[in-house]
């Protein structure tokens, strides 16, 4: 607030009206897009007769947070949030090592057939799963798959292949031939070499593709729901999609279900926030 | 750079035992993402284009060859496969046209310097994180005919006539979950344009404003050339990501009520998991493979080509 560049236009030193306007619609549009998850966070602390009683904008009467036992409870989110965690912690950072090894390879050495291989990966990042789901039930459920952790993680890495490695090749071509080039001639591995150097140097980039996917894991439902077809074995999103089902017309509780579900998400994201502009502006705009 | 060239493999010619021993490493680093890949993505594909040419019930131990059967099916006598047809075309214009025009708007105010730029782009930007099925599952909640967001909403501002069954009626079904999808997509485009403009030169701005260009010579004259491959690819991706909608429509409504917002990733899913009958299934999604590439091939020769211009090879 402090700056002296605020409200003022490039190459000008006065205050901008026009400026000021715009900020105060900004903040107006602002509260619009804060208004549906407010609202939720609301309902999620209000008891039945409250939530039917009270005007929808209106604080809860008293704060009822046995809504919250009472979601945990029916959602067995005991289990589903095990489930979730466990998926998404052990795919992320699997998936990225096996895409930073592949593109470390593609960028750095001298192999045949480069080029297709790479038209192939970037083909990948374009088309969508939501076509192959019912094959892709077929492979998990012939491999003796289905309702299994494995028969996941699978389909998981290969759709985050593709982008990992588009983005990762960029980075590590761009890394100066000198940097590894002493190592090789020392006799050192590629395997060294990328672990040794390539890694370290691209932590960041690392740090933004990892948090981009613990969100798009974490929140994954199609391919779930043709794999994770026992209701010992769902995710969250299974399960907050079973329990509006069964229990939509429970306000309380149903609230507090997405409260529960959404927010390791969102405290990743405002813990992270700078990465994912990062991570998704690397893939996309730079190329 | 031939010096250092030759100083990493060696002056001899091409297959030197360095080499050899590297491109064997290669095929180490590469093979386990390769080969989950092939398996798990490219297979499929490949399989639900067989499929669409084969009858087949998800548990009998043959799939029969039936030839062009399901595509005949679907396109003459399937009475949801149009309707679907032309729900995905409505939803992808709509999707290509809105939220990157409003994420174009946000970026370009937010690309001023007001205070706070941060959060407000933390604000805008947090409906992406949120999983598409939450999003709908608020939405749904907010579109309560009874106890609602919406409707309270409106009696509050004694505009009752406007109140509606916003999900239940079939003429306004696919226009409330687009909303939700407005919502949750706008932030998307917003960043990467956000990020495009960052390469608008300042001093070129500078230098228009002190030539006594007004604001809007400088947006259509200095920034909108310099954001046109930033714009290209939102609109591809919007493209893309429209085609591919399924959650938010099974979070809603799965289809309903009575089709009316069924769409041909949804329907494809439907006809296979939960009718069986995985050959019209399939035929249903190659339809919409078919549509996705057509829009990806062209996208990606001239993705290629812009690269190569730039030096990018």
């Amino acid at each position: 607030m402090n700056s002296p560049s605020l409200f003022r236009p490039v190459g000008s030193s006065r205050t901008d009206p026009v400026l000021v306007v715009l900020w105060i619609g900004l903040l107006l549009l602002a509260a619009v897009w804060l208004a549906p998850v407010f609202f939720i966070a609301m309902t999620s602390f209000k008891s039945t007769p409250d939530v039917m009683n009270s005007s929808a904008f209106a604080l809860p009467a008293q704060w009822f947070t046995e809504n919250y036992t009472i979601a945990w409870q029916r959602g067995r989110f005991n289990t589903t949030f095990i489930n979730s965690a466990l998926i998404t912690l052990v795919k992320v950072p699997l998936g990225l090592a096996l895409s930073a090894m592949a593109a470390y390879a593609l960028a750095r050495i001298e192999m045949p057939r480069k080029k297709a291989l790479l038209a192939v990966l970037l083909f990948g990042t374009m088309i969508p799963f939501q076509v192959m789901l019912a094959p892709l039930f077929m492979l998990v459920n012939s491999m003796g798959l289905l309702n299994t952790y494995v028969g996941l993680w699978l389909p998981y890495i290969a759709f985050g292949v593709p982008y990992q490695v588009f983005v990762l090749h960029g980075f590590f071509k761009e890394v100066p031939k000198e940097l590894s080039e002493a190592a090789l001639i020392d006799g050192a591995s590629h395997f060294t070499i990328f672990r040794r150097i390539f890694l370290p140097i691209s932590l960041p980039v690392l740090a933004a593709l990892l948090i981009m996917d613990f969100v798009a894991t974490w929140n994954e439902f199609a391919m779930a729901l043709v794999i994770m077809l026992d209701g010992r074995n769902w995710t969250l999103p299974l399960s907050l999609m079973a329990f509006q089902g069964e229990f939509g017309s429970d306000f309380g509780p149903l609230n507090a279900a997405i409260v529960t579900t959404v927010a390791p998400a969102v405290i990743v994201y405002l813990i992270f926030q700078r990465y994912f502009v990062g991570g998704l502006t690397a893939g996309a705009v730079k190329g | 750079m031939p010096m250092t060239r030759s100083l990493e493999w060696g002056a001899a010619p091409s297959s030197s035992p360095l080499e050899a021993a590297g491109r064997l490493q290669g095929w180490i680093l590469m093979a386990p993402a390769l080969l989950i890949y092939a398996a798990f993505a490219l297979y499929p594909m490949v399989d639900v284009v067989i499929l669409s040419f084969q009858k087949w019930n998800g548990v009998a131990a043959h799939r029969e060859f039936v030839g062009l059967q399901n595509y005949l099916h679907i396109f003459q006598d399937d009475p949801v496969f149009w309707g679907a047809l032309r729900n995905t075309l409505i939803w992808t214009a709509l999707a290509v046209v809105i939220p990157p025009m409003i994420g174009f708007c946000f970026a370009l105010a937010l690309n001023t310097p007001v205070p706070g730029r941060g959060a407000l782009r933390a604000v805008f930007y947090l409906p992406v994180i949120i999983a598409p099925i939450a999003v709908a599952t608020m939405w749904k909640w907010m579109y309560d005919p009874f106890f609602g967001l919406f409707n309270d909403a409106l009696t509050n501002l004694n505009l009752q006539r406007l109140i509606q069954d916003w999900l239940g009626d079939r003429k306004v079904a696919l226009y409330s979950i687009f909303v939700a999808f407005v919502w949750q997509q706008v932030g998307f485009s917003m960043v990467l344009f956000l990020a495009g403009l960052q390469g608008v030169s300042q001093t070129l701005v500078e230098a228009a404003r002190i030539d006594g260009a007004n604001r809007l010579q400088v947006f259509r004259y200095v920034a909108l050339p310099a954001m046109r491959t930033p714009i290209t690819i939102v609109l591809v991706l919007s493209l893309i990501h429209s085609l591919k909608a399924f959650d938010i429509v099974y979070g809603m409504t799965l289809g309903g009520p009575a089709q009316s917002t069924q769409m041909l990733a949804l329907w494809a899913y439907t006809q296979s998991m939960q009718i069986h009958d995985f050959g019209k299934g399939s035929a249903v999604a190659v339809v919409l493979l078919a549509i996705t590439i057509a829009i990806v091939v062209p996208y990606l020769a001239w993705r290629n080509k812009l690269d190569a211009k730039e030096g990018r090879a």
